[in-house]
């Protein structure tokens, strides 16, 4: 009986031993492989549903959003170990557009194997490539102008778009909204994001990551600046955020209002 | 998710005969004296598949039988305060069989077959196919001998193997938050298991603890280690004509976090208690047992996966 004992012990432990090593995952990452950055509109810790949801801000001004468009540009991502790869200027434009699937998935190809940890992207386009003249832009200028996302050309790019109709305690009658941002005489507008990811994002041949990031639109107005769509309700007739000096505080909302909720490695 | 799952089916596992659910816990059968059987239920990666396995017995008898259990949870499609919560159901059916080699070593094999579905706002999703068939031997490093004794001792260690006959696809763990609505893990897992009963006259009390260790599938996803623990009281009323055993107790399972290609997945570990009740009635060679699990605590998915209830019904015929 004893040896049967030490038997059934023996196999337990050889048990233990054999999982215990097989877990290890170390390929060595070579040859290239896609990433892509999907863009999940939030208001809060809600999911965003356009027309029908009423999104509340801290002001009680409660939102039904239509349209949520912006620009995300010069996508630069970083490796565990430090190494930085830029996405090739050219193909690093793409409009984030709500109400279609191809507007939330940007797929960017022929990333370099390897295992990521962060990403860095722009809202809006870069003053430098804006400078480079109509005819510097390529097939995005007609494809932002076919999003409605280009003013004209002197007047420049929208680099963010929101828009919907409100309430609040003092407009019980629901008015329009449109909060556009872009180029103003003083101002640019234009802002970079840099995200962690909560797990690392492992670009191989055979994996392409998933990185889901969750735009939070109550940031807009309630980010560090808080907006209060009323005070610009001025006519009666809606409020209109083009311009001004609320265009830099919006954009420093707009830069508080990502994060990568998770990374799929599938 | 998976640990979930497979913490569920443990614990349905546990409930329905003591072990349903993934690595069971023990459960219960009986047949002419009070025996109770244990399984563990394998669950898939935790606690919904539920492949379970069996194990133990409290008489040293040869048994075949049949079990269904059921396990219904409500999961959160999606991560946003305003996902829809849709309903899943696991059903499995299982034959398990325990067979004395000597007098003091058992081996038992559980092999499931499971019918799952979830209700998702596309329309309802089903899978069905053979579960993750496990096979276990048990030792009895110690049972007391003497008839005149005022409590009686039985102490099991035992081990086995879960084996990937279950299918697993990695598609069905996207996107919602259960990840246990799987066939099997895919992976060969290994079972440690131990039983403690101890009895006085006809009151008893059956004590499991068990560990499940996975390994990485296939496809490179490796559910969370699943740690499963139940107590039962049981009591024999040997009447002339039948044996009524009622049970009553609980059940636990804690999972550790999911991996795939080695790293951690978010929000895939947990834990649940169960408070386990039944009953078996035996009579000749066959006996008949009743068996339901609610939830007292738990925390999976941190939040966004409940366990609603399992219930199990089984029939076992004495070789």
């Amino acid at each position: 009986m004893k040896k049967i004992l030490y038997k059934v012990v023996a196999i337990l432990v050889l048990t233990a031993t054999i999982s215990a090593c097989s877990s290890d995952n170390d390929d060595q990452a070579s040859g290239s492989g896609k990433i892509t950055l999907e863009f999940d509109n939030a208001f809060g810790s809600n999911d965003l549903i356009l027309q029908t949801q009423g999104n509340k801000t801290s002001n009680n001004e409660i939102l039904k959003i239509t349209t949520v468009k912006y620009i995300v540009s010069n996508v630069v991502l970083t490796k565990a170990d430090g190494t930085i790869f830029t996405y090739p200027k050219e193909k690093s434009y793409f409009i984030a557009d709500e109400s279609t699937k191809a507007g939330q998935d940007f797929e960017l190809s022929d990333i370099p194997a390897g295992d990521y940890v962060k990403v860095k992207f722009g809202i809006g386009v870069d003053k430098a490539q804006w400078q480079l003249g109509a005819t510097g832009q390529g097939d995005f200028l007609a494809q932002a102008q076919a999003a409605g996302m280009l003013w004209n050309w002197t007047a420049g790019y929208k680099f963010f778009a929101l828009e919907g109709n409100f309430t609040s305690p003092t407009v019980t009658t629901a008015v329009p909204f449109m909060i556009h941002t872009g180029q103003t005489g003083t101002d640019y507008n234009y802002t970079e994001v840099t995200l962690d990811f909560p797990t690392k994002a492992l670009v191989r041949t055979n994996i392409n990551p998933d990185v889901h990031i969750i735009t939070d639109l109550s940031k807009i107005l309630d980010g560090p600046n808080k907006i209060k769509l009323t005070d610009y309700n001025t006519s009666g007739m809606g409020a209109m955020i083009m311009g001004g000096a609320a265009l830099p505080l919006i954009t420093a909302n707009v830069a508080t209002m990502f994060r990568v909720d998770h990374v799929h490695n599938d | 998710m998976k640990k979930i799952i497979v913490l569920s089916l443990v614990l349905v596992c546990n409930l329905t005969f003591g072990i349903t659910v993934k690595d069971s816990i023990s459960s219960f059968t009986f047949q002419r004296m009070a025996m109770m059987e244990d399984f563990d239920c394998d669950a898939c990666g935790c606690s919904a598949s539920g492949g379970s396995m069996g194990f133990s017995s409290m008489l040293n008898t040869n048994f075949v039988g049949v079990r269904y259990f059921h396990q219904s949870y409500t999961s959160r499609d999606g991560i946003f305060a305003n996902s829809p919560w849709i309903d899943e159901n696991f059903n499995t059916v299982q034959a398990w069989a325990r067979i004395p080699v000597s007098k003091r070593i058992q081996i038992s094999a559980l092999v499931p077959y499971h019918f799952h579905n979830r209700t998702l706002e596309t329309g309802t999703e089903s899978i069905s196919g053979l579960g993750d068939i496990s096979v276990m031997g048990l030792y009895t490093i110690f049972e007391t001998q003497k008839d005149s004794a005022v409590f009686t001792h039985k102490i099991e260690l035992g081990g086995g193997v879960k084996m990937p006959t279950g299918k697993f696809n990695e598609a069905n763990n996207l996107g919602t938050v259960n990840k246990s609505f799987q066939l099997g893990t895919g992976s060969w897992d290994y079972l440690l298991v131990s039983e403690y009963v101890i009895k006085r006259k006809n009151l008893g009390l059956n004590t499991m603890l068990n560990y499940v260790i996975k390994t990485e599938n296939d496809q490179k996803y490796q559910y969370g280690n699943q740690f499963n623990y139940a107590g039962t009281f049981f009591y024999l009323f040997d009447l002339p004509s039948v044996q009524l055993v009622p049970q009553l107790g609980f059940a636990g399972e804690v999972y550790a976090t999911n991996k795939q290609h080695g790293l951690d997945l978010p929000n895939t570990a947990g834990d649940i208690l169960f408070g386990k009740f039944g009953l078996e009635v035996g009579k000749d060679k066959f006996s008949v047992g009743v068996n339901a699990m609610l939830p007292i605590n738990q925390n999976l998915s941190r939040g966004a996966m409940e366990a609603n209830y399992r219930w199990s019904v089984n029939l076992n015929y004495t070789l």
